[in-house]
C-alpha cells in the first residue's frame, strides 16, 4: 500500500515541477520516486500495509507484480531523456501521467473487490488516452488517442454492465463472496452473462483477438516511448488483473468461460502472427507481436496450478524486458530517420552495434530461442498448458513458427544490410547504453539461470 | 575434463570476439587445436569396455532450476565420444581452411565458429532432454549469422531465412514433443524420459513431433528443400560446419532420444514410413546429383543421398529389434558412416571451393584440366572422392557395407534401391572429377591455374590421412560405439 502513497507523491511532485522549468526535473523526480517505491515494495513491514482489506489486499503476488512493473517503468524513464529531448513542452505532464497510470496498475495488482478492479482499470487507462495523443501536431497521434478512448469507453461499458449483472446475482462486489457464489451456482444465467461481459472487457484491455483492432493503430500513432509503456507495463497490469479476476472470482464457473477463452486464444495466435508477417513497418509489427504475446499468455488459464502466478510473472517480465529492448532502438531510429519501416533499420549494426545487439537479443527472446529469458518463459507456460490443453499448445507452436519470420526481418535489416548509414552527429547517451547493457545481461542471465528471477524479486 | 571441453570454446569465442585484430584467426585456430588435443587426451582416458551398467564417463551433474525438473547433466559414452572426436577434429581444420582469404573474414566470424563448437559439444554430451534442446538451438544462431553475413551476396538473405525458419519450426515441434514426454515423466533426465509411461498412440504422436526436428536437420526427403540452397550459398566454412557436423546432431538425436523414448511407434506404420522416405531420399538425391552442373549442388545432393542411407540403416535395425530380432548393426554402420561422411563431405566441399576459386565458376562444364596444373590437389581430391564412393580401404566402405547388410536383413526389395546409392555415387562423383580435373577447359583459364597452397595442402592431407586410417582400421570406431548402441537398442526391445 505504501507504494501507492510514494507513487502518488512522486506523480504530484513531477507534475508541479513543470511549473518552474521545461520539465527535465520531472524525469529525475520520477526516477527517484520509482527507486523509493521499489525499496518500499521490497520491505515486508512497509509494503504489506493492509488497512482496507475488503478493497485491497497487497499480498506477495501483488508485491511481485508491483516490483516487476516498477523495474520496467524505471527502464522506460531512463529512455525518456532521449525520447523526449526535443519535445518542447509538457514533458513533466507526460512523466506524471505515466506515474498515475502506474498507480492504476498497482491498484489492479491488489484489488479484492470489483469496484477497485474497475477503479484500477480506469486509473490505468485514462492517462493513456491522453498520452497517446500527446503529439498534438501529428494526425496519427490524434487518431490513436480518439480510437483508444472510444474503444476504452466501450470496454468500460462492458465491464460495468458485467459487474452490475454479477452484483445483481451475488449481491456483493467482494471477490471471495462472488467465488463462493460461483462454486455454489456455477450455471446461474445472470452470473454467467456477467462473466462473459467482463471477459469481453478484459479481452479488450489485453487486446485478445477479435477485440484487438484498436491496438496496431494506437501503438503506431502514440509516441514510441508511450507505446513501449503500453506494451509492457499496461500489459502486465491488465493481464494480471484478468488472470486474477477469472481465477479468484469465477473459478467455480470455469467450465462456462474457459472454452470461449480458448477460442479467443486460438484466433489471437493465428491472426496476430499471420498479420505480423504482412507488416512492413517495425512499429506495427511490434504491435501485432504484442497481440500475439497476449495469445501465448492466454495459455496461462489452462491447466492452472500453484505455479501459474510465477509463470505469468516470469513471462511478463521477460516479455517486458524485450519490449523495452526493441523499443529503445525503435525510438533511436525514429528520431534519426523520422520513420520506422524495416528499411530504416538497415545498417544499424555497423553504426550502433550495442543497439543492434540489444534489439537482436530482445527479438530472439520474444521468439523463444534458448538461453534467453523468453525461452524459459515460453517453456513454463507451454509445460503448464500441456496438461489441460495440448491442442492449444500446438496452435501456439504454429503461431511461434509464423512469428519467427517477422522477427528475423528486423534482425536481417540491422545486421545483413549495410547500404544506408546513420548520422554520426547524434551520439547514444550514457543512460541509453546503461539501459541496453542491463537489458542484454538481464535477458541472458535469466535465460541461462532461471532461478535468478526468484532471487531478484525476493520470492 | 568435460568441463574444460565445454567451457574452452565458449570462453575462446568471447576472447576472439574481444580481440578486434586481423590476427584473431591465429587465436581461434589455437583454441580449436587445444580443444582437439583435449579431446584426444579424453579419448586416451576413455574406458572403452565399461562395466555393464555404467557406460557414462566424465559425468557432470549440477542443479539448474528449481521449478523446472531439469539438471545440468553431461556425460560421455562411446557414441558421444565418436561425435566429439568428429567435431573437434573438424573445427580446427575448418578454421584453418579459411586462412587463405585474408580480407574476407574478421574476428566475429571465428568467434561464431567457436560458439558453434560450444553448442555442438553441448548437444553431443547433454543427458537431459531440455539441455539437449537448448544446445540444439544454440548451434542455430551462429551458423545463421555465418551463412547470412558471409554468404553469397545476392541470395544469402532469402536462403538463410528459409534455412532458419525451416529448422526453427522443426525444432519447435521437438520442443513440444519433449514437453509432452516431460509431463508424463518425473523429470527431463534421460532415463526418466525413457521410462515415461506413454501408451501406443501417445508414442506415435511423440515420435512424429520429435522426428520432425531431426528430419528437417538431416534432411529427410520431403523436408530437404532448404538444404541444397543453404549449402550452395553459404560461405564454404559454413557449409562444412552444416554438412560435416551439424547434420550429425540429428543422427545422434535419433539414436539417443527418439528411438528409446518412442519405441512402440516403430512397430506400427511410422517406422516403415521413415524407411520409405529415407530410401526415396537416397535415390532422389543421387539422381538429382547426376543431372546438376553446379559443383556445390552436386555435393549437397550427394550428402542428401548418403544421409538417407544412414537413417534407413538405423531404422532397419530398430524395426527388426522392436519386432523381436535383436540387432544394432545398422546403427553401428550409420555411426561409422557418420564419422566418415563428416570427414569426406568437408573435404569435398573444400575441394569444390578450391576449384571454384581457380575457375571462378561453380559450373563443372566450364572447368577442366586442373590435374595437370595441380598434381598434389588431384591426388588428395581423389582420395576423398574414393572415400565418398565407399571404395574398400577407405573410410566410406565399411559403413556402407554394414548399412546395406542391415537393410538387406530388413527387406530384400528395399536394399536394391538402397544399393543404387553406391552405383549412382560413382557416376556423379567421377563425372564431377573427370570434368574438373581432366576435361578440356578454356586455354586462357588453364594457363592461370596454380597448385594448392600450403594451408590448403595441410587441411586436405589431414583429412585424407583420416580417410585412409579409418578405412584400414575401422574396428576402433565399431568397438567404441558398441556398448552404447547395445544399451539403446536393448531399451527398444524392452
Amino acid at each position: 500500500m505504501s507504494v501507492l502513497v510514494v507513487l502518488f507523491l512522486t506523480a504530484v511532485l513531477a507534475l508541479f515541477s513543470g511549473v518552474y522549468n521545461q520539465g527535465k526535473f520531472a524525469r529525475y523526480i520520477g526516477i527517484l520516486g520509482l527507486l523509493v517505491a521499489l525499496c518500499v515494495s521490497f520491505s515486508p513491514e512497509l509494503a504489506f500495509f493492509n488497512q482496507y482489506k475488503s478493497m485491497f489486499d497487497f499480498n506477495e503476488n501483488a508485491a511481485l507484480f508491483t516490483k516487476i512493473s516498477l523495474v520496467v517503468t524505471l527502464l522506460i524513464f531512463f529512455l525518456g531523456g532521449f525520447a523526449f529531448n526535443n519535445h518542447r513542452s509538457h514533458q513533466s505532464e507526460l512523466y506524471s501521467l505515466m506515474l498515475f497510470s502506474l498507480i492504476g496498475a498497482v491498484i489492479l495488482f491488489s484489488f479484492t473487490n470489483l469496484v477497485t478492479l474497475f477503479l484500477g482499470i480506469e486509473i490505468l487507462s485514462i492517462p493513456l488516452y491522453v498520452m497517446a495523443g500527446s503529439n498534438k501536431t501529428d494526425l496519427r497521434s490524434n487518431e490513436a488517442s480518439i480510437k483508444y478512448f472510444l474503444m476504452g469507453a466501450f470496454a468500460t461499458g462492458f465491464l460495468l454492465f458485467g459487474i452490475a449483472l454479477i452484483y445483481g446475482s451475488t449481491g456483493s462486489f467482494d471477490v471471495h463472496v462472488i467465488n463462493t457464489f460461483s462454486i455454489a451456482n456455477p450455471k446461474d444465467l445472470m452470473f454467467v452473462m456477467g462473466i462473459m461481459l467482463m471477459l469481453v472487457a478484459m479481452a479488450f484491455k489485453v487486446s485478445l483477438a477479435p477485440f484487438h483492432m484498436w491496438s496496431p493503430d494506437v501503438y503506431q500513432g502514440a509516441p514510441s516511448l508511450i507505446t513501449s509503456f503500453m506494451a509492457s507495463v499496461v500489459k502486465i497490469a491488465a493481464f494480471f488483473a484478468f488472470f486474477k479476476v477469472m481465477n479468484l472470482a469465477f473459478a467455480g464457473s470455469i467450465k462456462e468461460w474457459i472454452n470461449i477463452l480458448g477460442v479467443l486464444v486460438i484466433i489471437t495466435l493465428l491472426l496476430a502472427n499471420a498479420m505480423g508477417l504482412a507488416q512492413t513497418n517495425a512499429k506495427r509489427m511490434l504491435a501485432y507481436s504484442s497481440i500475439s504475446h497476449a495469445g501465448y499468455l492466454g495459455l496461462i488459464f489452462f491447466g492452472a496450478n500453484s505455479l501459474s502466478v510465477y509463470n505469468l510473472a516470469f513471462y511478463l517480465f521477460a516479455y517486458s524486458l524485450s519490449t523495452v529492448g526493441v523499443f529503445m532502438t525503435l525510438i533511436w531510429v525514429e528520431k534519426l530517420k523520422r520513420e520506422t519501416s524495416f528499411e530504416a533499420f538497415k545498417g544499424l549494426a555497423k553504426s550502433e552495434p550495442l543497439l543492434a545487439v540489444v534489439t537482436a537479443v530482445s527479438l530472439l527472446s520474444m521468439a523463444g530461442i534458448p538461453l534467453t529469458a523468453g525461452f524459459v518463459a515460453k517453456f513454463n507456460i507451454f509445460a503448464q498448458a500441456m496438461n489441460g490443453a495440448a491442442f492449444l499448445v500446438l496452435i501456439a507452436v504454429i503461431g511461434s513458427a509464423l512469428s519467427i519470420a517477422y522477427y528475423l526481418k528486423l534482425i536481417i535489416s540491422m545486421f545483413f544490410h549495410t547500404e544506408t548509414s546513420f548520422k554520426s552527429s547524434e551520439k547514444v547517451s550514457i543512460t541509453y547504453n546503461i539501459t541496453a547493457v542491463f537489458i542484454i545481461v538481464a535477458i541472458l542471465t535469466i535465460g541461462i539461470y532461471p532461478d535468478l528471477f526468484k532471487i531478484l524479486f525476493g520470492l | 575434463m568435460l568441463e574444460a571441453l565445454l567451457l574452452l570454446p565458449l570462453i575462446g569465442s568471447g576472447l576472439v570476439f574481444a580481440f578486434r585484430n586481423s590476427n584473431s584467426k591465429y587465436l581461434a585456430v589455437g583454441i580449436a587445436f587445444v580443444q582437439m588435443f583435449l579431446t584426444f587426451y579424453m579419448l586416451s582416458q576413455f574406458n572403452n569396455v565399461p562395466t555393464v551398467d555404467s557406460q557414462l564417463q566424465f559425468e557432470i551433474i549440477k542443479p539448474w532450476s528449481s521449478y523446472i525438473k531439469s539438471t545440468l547433466h553431461f556425460g560421455v559414452d562411446g557414441m558421444s565420444m565418436l561425435l566429439l572426436l568428429l567435431t573437434n577434429i573438424l573445427v580446427p581444420l575448418i578454421i584453418l581452411s579459411s586462412f587463405n582469404e585474408n580480407e574476407k573474414y574478421n574476428n566475429n566470424f571465428y568467434a561464431l565458429i567457436l560458439l558453434m563448437q560450444f553448442g555442438l559439444v553441448g548437444v553431443f554430451t547433454a543427458l537431459d532432454g531440455l539441455l539437449f534442446y537448448v544446445f540444439w538451438e544454440v548451434t542455430l544462431i551462429p551458423i545463421w549469422f555465418i551463412a547470412g553475413l558471409w554468404g553469397d551476396e545476392e541470395k544469402r538473405i532469402k536462403v538463410t531465412t528459409k534455412f532458419f525458419v525451416y529448422t526453427f519450426v522443426g525444432s519447435l515441434f521437438m520442443f513440444i514433443g519433449l514437453i509432452y514426454v516431460y509431463n508424463h515423466s518425473a523429470s527431463f533426465e534421460l532415463t526418466d524420459l525413457y521410462n515415461a509411461n506413454l501408451n501406443e498412440v501417445q508414442q506415435v504422436v511423440v515420435f512424429w513431433l520429435i522426428f520432425l526436428a531431426f528430419a528437417v536437420k538431416l534432411p529427410i526427403f520431403p523436408l530437404h528443400n532448404w538444404q541444397p540452397d543453404t549449402y550452395t550459398f553459404s560461405p564454404t566454412q559454413g557449409t562444412m560446419l552444416l554438412s560435416g557436423i551439424m547434420l550429425k546432431m540429428a543422427i545422434y538425436g535419433v539414436l539417443r532420444y527418439l528411438l528409446p523414448i518412442a519405441p512402440t511407434a516403430l512397430l506400427g506404420t511410422s517406422g516403415q514410413v521413415v524407411m520409405i522416405l529415407s530410401i526415396l531420399g537416397v535415390v532422389y538425391g543421387a539422381l538429382i546429383a547426376i543431372v546438376h552442373h553446379d559443383i556445390k549442388k552436386i555435393i549437397a545432393f550427394s550428402s542428401l543421398s548418403h544421409v538417407g542411407l544412414m537413417v534407413a540403416g538405423i531404422f532397419a535395425s530398430a524395426i527388426l529389434t522392436a519386432q523381436g530380432n535383436f540387432t544394432f548393426e545398422g546403427a553401428q554402420g550409420a555411426l561409422v558412416q557418420t564419422f566418415a561422411h563428416g570427414i569426406n563431405v568437408v573435404g569435398l566441399f573444400y575441394c569444390a571451393d578450391i576449384l571454384i576459386k581457380q575457375f571462378k565458376t561453380r559450373d563443372i562444364r566450364q572447368m577442366g584440366g586442373y590435374a595437370k596444373a595441380a598434381p598434389k590437389f588431384a591426388t588428395l581430391f581423389m582420395i576423398l572422392l574414393l572415400g565418398s564412393m565407399g571404395v574398400p580401404l577407405t573410410n566410406g566402405f565399411i559403413g556402407e557395407f554394414i548399412l546395406l547388410k542391415s537393410i538387406f536383413d530388413y527387406d530384400k526389395v528395399v536394399v536394391i534401391f538402397a544399393g543404387l546409392t553406391i552405383i549412382l555415387a560413382a557416376v556423379y562423383l567421377l563425372r564431377m572429377y573427370g570434368k574438373a580435373m581432366f576435361g578440356t577447359g578454356d586455354e586462357r583459364v588453364v594457363s592461370t591455374l596454380k597448385d594448392i597452397s600450403n594451408v590448403e595442402f595441410v587441411v586436405l592431407a589431414s583429412l585424407a590421412v583420416v580417410v585412409i586410417l579409418l578405412g584400414v582400421f575401422p574396428s576402433g570406431v565399431l568397438e567404441m560405439v558398441n556398448s552404447s548402441l547395445k544399451f539403446i537398442y536393448s531399451s527398444i526391445k524392452g
